[in-house]
């Protein structure tokens, strides 16, 4: 059965794209335009990798895993950040929000592949 | 690879958007440097332009917003003041940034001295305030030796090599993380090569697939610091052993010697040696002693979230739809609703009760549909106008004058198609009111006036109307003056008597300018009949009004939107026109004997004075009138026109349709309209109607 992937970036582009690219791979999308619409559409759904942007208005890529991280069926999921920056405060903090690692942006759809092939293997 | 152009559309829109929010953003900054909000925008926009720019391929933004957003970063944390100096450039880039998505990363020569030249100014900017160069990081390297030529070729020197031992805790693929993942990270910082160890991994028998048996040596060339390393490593240094040491002060992924020994290892999954690396010729001297062992972080306690769901509310507030669909849908309801007109017509032919509580089921559910349809299409007039932030701002500083620039009713909503067309002439207006309207600070103050001149643009409701005011409190017109120049140009007979609002009408006539000299702004004299013809367009009109001294109000007045309109349904001999509902003011029934025998086309009605033409001799339609006519007054602001027709048949939603261009030149009709039993019905131009009526002066006297 294929994984699922839910990917979270309020940028339509960068989802777009990283929808499409995981899709090519044959994994099953769901997309979110924020933290809030995030956690509506991970209701009672199964999903085994989240991909969320780290910078959004209203609820960021931390705050969301923090949400995530509450949920019952979500505590072990990988959360991965999508993000252009590597402070260490930032990177702190996504660990201790129960972050699982991150992408720096930008990135090539072949780097996108094997870290989710290797976060889900 | 065409879907990837899709995307990569996709991201010039949503960029072009960003970037006008980035100026918005800026103007309020110039105003109120502190307002919070506003910095977090400017940086999340150049935040977002840095990455996702960088990721379809638009690497000169990706590059150029980099340190705008650390700018705006230290602003964010107030380590830096938003000054003048700051705003001008970030203006200046918000320029730059639209031109660098027009033409992507190929810049001809001129582009690219220019961009060049003004990423140097941002840097001298930052640099100022770091005072060292920056720390770009981005890094794309896969291999090692032959793909250092990234970023840092120039750099070599500056690298020193790292050798990192990592023995990950062997759960460590519970808690989601996978070590091939770090090392790829550490990958990106530099030139990197790993030694993967597999001599831990038990036999088949005991193999437990969920635990991680494998330990790796990473050695890393890189100009970023150690605790950039160590931070690659922050999710997993809890319950792994990471042991990180500079080896040496230089690159040793340049030395031949040194790879051949790392290839090795790779090969043997023998254990790095620090000594035999000391014997190899040309790199012994540069080895400095592996550090000791670094003590173990003290483990740090993630806090346990608390189970329980949070329910989510309702968030998307809006999508986004290809404005060719919502084209689509408009013609779509506006065929529906002549459709449904013609259902009605039926239906009142057919006494069916049962037709008829359908017929009217529908007519209700296609007037929701329409207006639905309709509220769509409408996007708020807000976003032209931060255009004219910046267009005021750059202007007053040209011309030397100081100007409060205030926007109101930004929310205000109006057809896209009128929107779109709106832009050149408010920008017009507005550059009248600058250049001419507000004067200079000294004649300000000599004046009695506040130094500083003020333009409002006020955009609201009025009816089935939207009005967009400009007003300043300006110089103003005289009219004396322009009543002079309009006899002088020979657009008005020394003789006519004209009120204020058909003075000020004049300035709106093609050749017509007050200004006494002709500037680079404005005054050229095309202006304001430009600004008319254009509004006109998109069925509105433009009305100006003015005190001498005091200042100028511009008021656009135009319909919510243009393909539909209330109309009133009338005949003249066997023909049906259109008269739109809003210009309807009263309607009288007149024997048509009053009106043959009314002096000079005035009719006395209700007491008042009104000047009528028949439409049955304008149009001339043969045959004879009925006994009895019908006068409809329409109505424009505060002039008003009789019209004769021989019946009003009664209200009717009609979707207006261009007649066009072969239809261009006659004067009283706006456009057609297919009626419900499929005949085709004109719609009178009540506006131009009243005003060729109505200029007419010798009416206006004898009407008053």
């Amino acid at each position: 059965m294929s994984k699922t992937v839910l990917v979270v970036d309020d940028s339509p582009s960068i989802r777009e794209a990283v929808g499409y690219t995981l899709q090519t791979e044959g994994y099953q999308v769901i997309k979110a335009e924020s933290g809030k619409d995030a956690l509506e559409n991970i209701d009672g759904k199964q999903v085994d990798l989240v991909i969320t942007d780290l910078h959004m208005p209203a609820m960021n890529g931390i705050e969301l895993t923090k949400e995530i991280r509450k949920l019952n069926d979500f505590s072990r999921v990988p959360i991965l950040l999508l993000t252009t920056e590597s402070q260490v405060s930032k990177k702190l903090e996504a660990k201790l929000a129960g972050a699982t690692g991150w992408i720096i942006k930008p990135f090539v759809a072949e780097k996108l592949i094997s870290v989710v092939k290797r976060v889900l293997r | 690879m065409d879907i990837m152009e899709d995307f990569k559309q996709k991201f010039i829109e949503e960029a072009d958007e960003l970037i006008s929010n980035l100026e918005a953003s800026l103007l309020i900054l110039e105003k109120k440097p502190h307002e919070k909000e506003h910095i977090e925008k400017v940086f999340r926009i150049m935040h977002t332009l840095k990455g996702n720019g960088g990721m379809f391929g638009f690497n000169k933004i990706s590059e150029f917003t980099h340190n705008l957003e650390s700018i705006y970063d230290f602003v964010r944390s107030g380590e830096m003041e938003i000054n003048k100096e700051l705003l001008d450039i970030t203006l200046l880039s918000v320029d730059h940034l639209k031109m660098l998505l027009k033409n992507g990363d190929n810049l001809g020569s001129d582009l690219q001295k220019t961009h060049s030249n003004f990423t140097s100014k941002i840097e001298n900017i930052i640099n100022r305030k770091l005072m060292g160069g920056n720390d770009y990081s981005i890094e794309k390297q896969i291999g090692y030796g032959d793909n250092s030529a990234g970023l840092f070729s120039g750099n070599a020197a500056n690298r020193k090599t790292f050798y990192i031992k990592f023995q990950p805790n062997e759960y460590i693929f519970n808690n989601g993380t996978n070590p091939l993942f770090l090392i790829d990270e550490i990958n990106t910082l530099g030139t990197s090569a790993a030694v993967a160890h597999l001599e831990n991994i038990p036999a088949a028998e005991t193999f437990d697939c969920t635990k991680c048996y494998t330990w790796w040596e990473i050695f890393v060339a890189t100009h970023e610091k150690i605790s950039t390393l160590d931070d690659v490593f922050i999710f997993v240094e809890d319950d792994s052993k990471i042991k990180i040491s500079e080896i040496a002060p230089s690159d040793l992924f340049l030395n031949h010697d040194f790879k051949k020994y790392i290839e090795n290892l790779q090969k043997s999954g023998n254990q790095f040696n620090i000594e035999f690396l000391k014997k190899l010729p040309g790199i012994g001297d540069k080895i400095k002693p592996v550090a000791e062992e670094t003590p173990e972080q003290p483990e740090m306690t993630a806090q346990l979230p608390v189970v329980g769901k949070v329910k989510a509310e309702a968030v998307i507030s809006s999508i986004r739809v290809s404005s060719g669909k919502v084209d689509l849908l408009m013609n779509l309801v506006s065929e529906m609703v002549t459709l449904q007109a013609r259902l009605n017509l039926y239906t009142e032919s057919h006494h069916d009760p049962e037709l008829l509580s359908i017929a009217e089921s529908v007519q209700k559910l296609s007037r929701q549909l329409r207006d639905n349809a309709f509220s769509i299409s409408l996007i708020p007039i807000g976003s032209i106008l931060t255009r004219f932030q910046r267009l005021v701002r750059d202007l007053s500083g040209d011309l030397g004058k100081k100007i409060n620039f205030i926007i109101k009713g930004e929310e205000t909503e109006l057809d896209k198609t009128i929107i779109e067309n709106l832009s050149d002439p408010l920008m017009h207006i507005l550059r009248n009111s600058l250049d001419h309207g507000i004067e200079t600070p000294e004649v300000r103050l000599k004046n009695g006036k506040t130094e500083e001149g003020n333009i409002y643009l006020k955009a609201f409701y009025s009816g089935s109307n939207v009005h967009i005011e400009v007003k300043d409190d300006g110089a103003g017109f005289d009219p004396e003056k322009i009543l002079q120049k309009a006899r002088l140009k020979g657009l008005v007979s020394e003789q006519a008597i004209l009120d204020k609002s058909q003075i000020f009408d004049l300035v709106f006539t093609p050749g017509f300018s007050t200004a006494d000299a002709v500037s680079d702004i404005s005054g050229r004299g095309v202006g304001m009949d430009v600004v008319n013809r254009k509004i006109s367009e998109i069925r509105g009109e433009v009305v100006l009004d003015s005190e001498k001294g005091k200042g100028t109000t511009v008021t656009i007045i135009l319909p919510l939107t243009l393909s539909i309109i209330d109309g009133m349904q009338v005949n003249i001999g066997r023909a049906a026109y259109i008269i739109p509902l809003y210009a309807v003011h009263k309607i009288y029934s007149v024997s048509h004997l009053v009106i043959q025998n009314a002096f000079d086309n005035i009719i006395a009605l209700e007491g008042e004075q009104l000047p009528f033409f028949s439409l049955r001799e304008q149009f001339g339609v043969d045959g004879d009138p009925p006994e009895r006519e019908e006068i409809v007054v329409v109505k424009y602001e505060n002039r008003k026109v009789g019209l004769v027709i021989d019946k009003v048949l009664g209200e009717y939603q009609t979707v207006l349709k261009p007649l066009g261009k072969h239809y261009k030149s006659q004067e009283f009709i706006s456009g057609g309209t297919i009626l419900g039993d499929g005949t085709v019905a004109l719609v009178l131009d009540t506006n131009k109607i009243i005003s060729k009526f109505s200029n007419n002066t010798q009416i206006m006297e004898e009407s008053r």
